[in-house]
């Protein structure tokens, strides 16, 4: 108890109240005060007197600064989201229009940010829409070009078919003295008597609207009709599968009125062929 | 804001409040003791406009470190005490403070704290009431360097050209003084 007292006068308690102790006797003097009561009652004693002393040189602030303090504190406040549940106190109206002008600016803000989000979609759904709409075209477009390319395949499938078949006996007709430059190709299939005329190799002179070339058949030096063909307008693929014949020593293109001749005008003979 | 309604608590009731974010906490806080840390305040900085500023900052970072105060370390305004005096010596340091005092010469804070002890010892400056009986004269200098000016008693012995040994037991002789005086 006497180091305690002596403890007590050595000053160093005064001292620690006017915090001008370093942090180890800082420390010592709180675990001092922990462990003797007489020690913690003369802090308490030291701060107190020190506490009226300031008291004694109190200086009003000036009025205005309360609620500019307050204020700063009480917004701090409305952020901690810790206000009290009992308002039993009148508060001061400018304390409650400052919580209240931040809800405004929320809601505001939010409005904005609501407004801004549905431009965003709206824009993004026409920008879709017009994609989607372009996809639809283009996807129509390749369909078109599908479908001819199968036909394509098709087509030169059967012309390859004339020329695989061993029953297929191709014919090159020939330009007669009127027409030398004439000349076309022709198959003939002995067995299912089909007469194709290949269409891509056909050079024959341009007809006018009132006359079609008709092919003939020369069986036992008779002509027999297979039927009309016009000159293609554009370049086109395929083979054109004329009328069926069993048996023929050649062919001949005549060019006849619309819709072919019972005979051939034998003048007008363009391109002839025998096997 | 009238004065008429100031709030006062018993200080445990306050620090329960305090922890509890209360608003009338801050103001009780506020009238309790502002006039007594804005006395501290001026006696360091004496432009009103620029003690103020000190005294809003200081209330709102006892506001905000009020975690850090504990009851059993000591009374809650020695605590807040210490807040105040630290940040007015901070703006009195501080660059922005000296381009205002146009002091740009002053190189450090006793320097310019000794300066100014001319000014601030006025009475008629602080209009406050002087315990003009309880303490001797060189009692109150080093109890007024050390509380309100936040000199070491180190600083405030080589000031005063006084030996540490009297400065500490003018300190602790000074104190008993005042403890005698407010229990009378």
């Amino acid at each position: 108890m006497e180091n305690v007292k002596a403890y007590i006068e050595s000053g160093i308690l005064e001292l620690y109240v006017l915090s001008d102790t370093s942090a180890t006797e800082k420390a010592q003097v709180e675990e001092m005060a922990a462990k003797y009561p007489e020690i913690r009652a003369e802090i308490t004693e030291i701060e107190k007197s020190m506490e009226l002393y300031a008291e004694e040189h109190a200086v009003e602030p000036s009025e205005n600064l309360r609620t500019k303090v307050l204020n700063s504190l009480i917004v701090n406040l409305g952020d901690d989201n810790t206000f009290s549940k009992t308002v039993t106190r009148q508060d001061d109206d400018n304390i409650r229009t400052i919580p209240a002008a931040r809800l405004t600016s929320f809601y505001k803000y939010a409005f904005a940010a609501c407004l801004t989000l549905l431009l965003i979609s709206v824009y993004g759904l026409v920008n879709l829409y017009s994609k989607l709409q372009e996809s639809n075209t283009q996807l129509a477009a390749l369909q078109t070009d599908n479908t001819k390319i199968a036909n394509q395949v098709s087509l030169r499938d059967n012309e390859l078919q004339v020329y695989r078949d061993t029953a297929f006996k191709v014919l090159k007709l020939k330009g007669t003295a009127k027409t030398p430059s004439a000349a076309m190709v022709l198959a003939w299939n002995s067995i299912s008597k089909k007469v194709m005329v290949d269409v891509p190799s056909l050079k024959l002179p341009q007809h006018d609207e009132q006359h079609q070339y008709q092919l003939w058949a020369l069986v036992n030096g008779k002509p027999v009709d297979m039927g009309v063909f016009d000159l293609p307008k554009a370049d086109t693929a395929g083979v054109k599968e004329m009328k069926a014949i069993a048996s023929a020593q050649g062919f001949a293109v005549t060019l006849e009125p619309n819709g072919g001749s019972i005979n051939p005008t034998m003048d007008q003979m363009v391109v002839i062929g025998t096997f | 804001m009238s004065p008429k309604r100031k709030i006062s608590l018993s200080e445990e009731d306050l620090v329960l409040a305090l922890r509890n974010r209360e608003k009338i906490a801050v103001e009780a806080l506020y009238d309790m003791y502002s006039a007594s840390l804005f006395g501290v305040i001026s006696r360091i900085i004496t432009d009103e406009a620029i003690a103020e500023d000190v005294l809003q900052e200081t209330f709102v970072k006892i506001w905000h470190s009020f975690s850090g105060y504990s009851a059993e370390k000591g009374r809650l305004f020695t605590w807040m005490v210490n807040i105040a005096r630290n940040l007015a010596i901070d703006k009195v340091r501080s660059k922005d403070f000296k381009n205002q005092s146009k002091n740009h010469e002053l190189e450090n804070n006793v320097t310019f704290i000794d300066e100014q002890r001319n000014t601030v010892y006025k009475p008629e400056l602080l209009g406050i009431r002087e315990l003009v009986s309880t303490l001797k004269p060189e009692q109150k200098s080093i109890l007024d360097l050390v509380y309100f000016k936040g000199y070491t008693h180190v600083e405030a012995a080589e000031e005063l050209g006084i030996p540490l040994g009297t400065i500490k037991t003018r300190l602790r002789m000074a104190i008993i003084q005042l403890r005698k005086h407010f229990n009378e």
